[in-house]
């Protein structure tokens, strides 16, 4: 009988980050302290079906195909969880006369779906209502930060450097947006600010769907090709000389807002987009079977970078402090700035509420430097308190109820 | 023999001994989560890296002496022992032949003990044997080339890629640590993966029931050499609990 508490870490997903996502689960698993936590992968496929087995672990299993999916279980989460009930999924097999169905109790999961239904709130909604313990954000910050008009507006009140944008809604079936009302809506809007533009999906992480406009035909390009992905489209200013710095953000146990160490991401091109983060390298996807560095993590970087001076670098890590602080998050959450590297501006671009391999690297380099198993450990620590705090909601000595008495 | 150093200096001061046909590298990760807990001393073996052979034909125990010998030269003291695979078989011998230079060891992955082998492999291994004692006769008698065919078609990847250190290879895989594992009287640390197909757990629990003082842990879903890498956090969380318990003894 052991007593180890037992870590499901979920992964994948219908997302276009599914790739990705895999690895930073996987990391994660890898990442946990054996002689407290037992771990175990729940693979959501691109179809949305959930599945366990031991042979998620390899990445060489990867894609799973019909054949592969022989191997695992199918599995889907137990929503009835009773208040003083552990958390379970219900696997499902079949047998010779029908199909056998049997429990496999967790004690926390730990969401590592980057981007939709995973990053956005709706897992974490989910999770709430089956009060089930999970790790990272809660719901509020999930959404408010998946939202990036609505996170910029946030930290726009807050008086936290961000550019101007301007929101456009994908048209509805038959209609289309017409060239006068943007252009009209882009001059009112990005004030003082010409070609080239930046227009990117609102709701979608890691720099998916990122496009430069050039002019207004090269807007018209990038907005279709958005609203493919995303109902939602985000028009802001092209930074010129264009860095991206980044830093994650956690919780302490001791309740104080702690910063890691600051990255600048290298690429060979104008934008940092999901091509140039995970795909880089010119063999057409992320590298497998190559250990702990890869994915976000095997990106080229340049760690604590020397041009940031003290008053750049005070000014990324309270803005990122701030944002922590005020949206309620939790986890290890990376913010990413956007900076003119000429006239030394930054601003803030967006918040990633699971990045990819939880920033694990950018912990590893701070001062002092935190490993990814202190980092996991203190994850699944703090996700046990936040549902904790969360979940007493109900009077269980009068089975929550008020008016019906007996 | 060429080592790298990392570390801060404060603390015990740890060596990591390398697997065959690795060199300190192999362990750049894994060291590295320890950086602040002591001085590191990450060796090339002889003949690794840019470390120069021993005599041609050394055994392990010849390791150990020359490790010993180059350690009383950096540092004083009893040292804490990491070794990976063969590295393994060194930290044993170190363990018993220069006791008092060997505070406890780690093995991962560790090999020296001979494997439980079935009939059909016992006897495939008798045949192929007996096949190139036959290769290199005919090789004296008839100035053919049978042995080297047989090498290249028999022979393990280790073994074909051996070089000049074959005659070592050959002399390390039949050496039987058993009498080095009873002898050894400081703690020691096994660690395995599951997956490991060249040292399997089996050679974990055979040191585990031959060592006076060892705890052995078997780390899920690791193969022989990915747990220095991908298991890199979870053999942390071992090692750093097992240098807890040293520091309680």
């Amino acid at each position: 009988m052991t007593d180890k508490k037992i870590i499901a870490v979920i992964f994948g997903g219908r997302s276009v980050e599914h790739d990705v996502s895999v690895l930073t689960g996987l990391q994660f698993l890898e990442a946990l302290n054996p002689t407290v936590y037992c771990g175990f992968p729940i693979y959501v496929d691109p179809q949305g079906v959930w599945w366990t087995g031991d042979a998620l672990t390899r990445r060489s299993y990867y894609p799973i195909t019909a054949e592969k999916q022989k191997a695992l279980t199918l599995v889907h989460l137990d929503l009835a969880t009773t208040v003083s009930g552990r958390p379970r999924l219900i696997a499902r097999q079949k047998t010779f006369l029908a199909d056998k169905e049997s429990f496999i109790n967790f004690d926390i999961m730990v969401p590592a779906i980057h981007g939709t239904n995973g990053e956005d709130g709706t897992l974490q909604g989910l999770l709430d209502f089956a009060a089930i313990a999970y790790t990272g954000c809660r719901l509020m910050g999930s959404a408010l930060t998946m939202d990036k008009v609505l996170a910029k507006s946030w930290a726009r009140s807050r008086g936290l450097p961000v550019l101007p944008e301007l929101k456009l809604t994908r048209p509805t079936t038959g209609t289309y947006l017409d060239e006068g009302d943007l252009k009209a809506a882009i001059t009112a809007a990005l004030v003082n600010f010409k070609y080239p533009y930046c227009v990117k999906p609102c709701n979608l992480g890691s720099s998916v769907g990122v496009n430069k406009a050039n002019d207004f035909d090269g807007l018209m390009a990038a907005l279709i090709h958005v609203f493919r992905m995303d109902s939602e489209a985000m028009v802001e200013p092209f930074v010129p000389n264009l860095v991206e710095y980044n830093i994650a953000v956690r919780r302490s146990g001791d309740g104080t807002v702690q910063t890691s160490a600051i990255e600048r991401p290298s690429s060979k091109s104008d934008l940092l987009d999901f091509q140039n983060k995970y795909l880089a390298g010119g063999k057409g996807g992320p590298k497998l079977d190559t250990g702990p560095s890869e994915g976000m993590a095997s990106l080229n970087r340049k760690l604590n970078p020397q041009e940031l001076d003290t008053t750049r670098e005070n000014l990324i890590r309270s803005t990122a402090s701030t944002l922590f602080d005020g949206m309620n998050l939790a986890g290890s959450v990376r913010i990413d700035f956007l900076c003119d590297s000429v006239t030394g501006e930054i601003w803030f671009n967006e918040v990633n509420t699971i990045p990819g391999s939880f920033a694990y690297f950018l912990w590893e380099a701070a001062v002092p430097s935190i490993s990814f198993l202190e980092l996991a450990s203190a994850m699944i620590e703090e996700g046990f308190v936040l549902s904790y705090n969360r979940l007493g909601n109900t009077s269980t000595g009068a089975g929550g109820s008020v008016i019906f008495q007996e | 023999m060429h080592y790298e150093t990392y570390g801060d200096g404060n603390g015990p001061a740890f060596v990591w001994l390398h697997g065959w046909g690795h060199n300190h590298s192999a362990f750049s990760r894994l060291a590295q989560l320890f950086t602040n807990h002591g001085i590191h001393y990450l060796f090339d073996l002889p003949g690794f890296g840019k470390s120069p052979m021993l005599p041609k034909g050394a055994g392990t125990q010849d390791y150990a002496d020359g490790l010993a010998a180059v350690l009383d030269t950096i540092t004083d003291g009893p040292c804490i022992l990491i070794g990976h695979s063969f590295g393994a078989r060194v930290a044993v011998q170190m363990a018993v032949h220069h006791a008092s230079r060997v505070k406890a060891i780690i093995l991962i992955s560790g090999a020296g003990l001979q494997r439980k082998r079935s009939i059909s492999y016992k006897i495939r291994a008798f045949s192929l044997r007996s096949l190139g004692k036959v290769a290199r006769l005919c090789d004296t008698l008839f100035k053919s080339n049978l042995r080297q065919i047989y090498s290249s078609k028999f022979g393990s990847a280790d073994y074909k890629a051996a070089g000049e250190l074959r005659p070592t290879f050959v002399r390390v895989v039949s050496e039987d640590l058993v009498n080095e594992a009873k002898s050894a009287t400081c703690p020691a640390l096994l660690l395995y993966g599951s997956q490991d197909t060249e040292t399997p757990p089996e050679l974990g629990h055979k040191y585990e029931a031959l060592m006076q003082d060892a705890q052995y842990h078997e780390l899920a879903g690791f193969g022989h050499n990915d747990i220095l890498d991908r298991g890199a956090y979870q053999c942390q969380a071992l090692i750093t609990d097992f240098l807890k318990s040293l520091k309680q003894d």
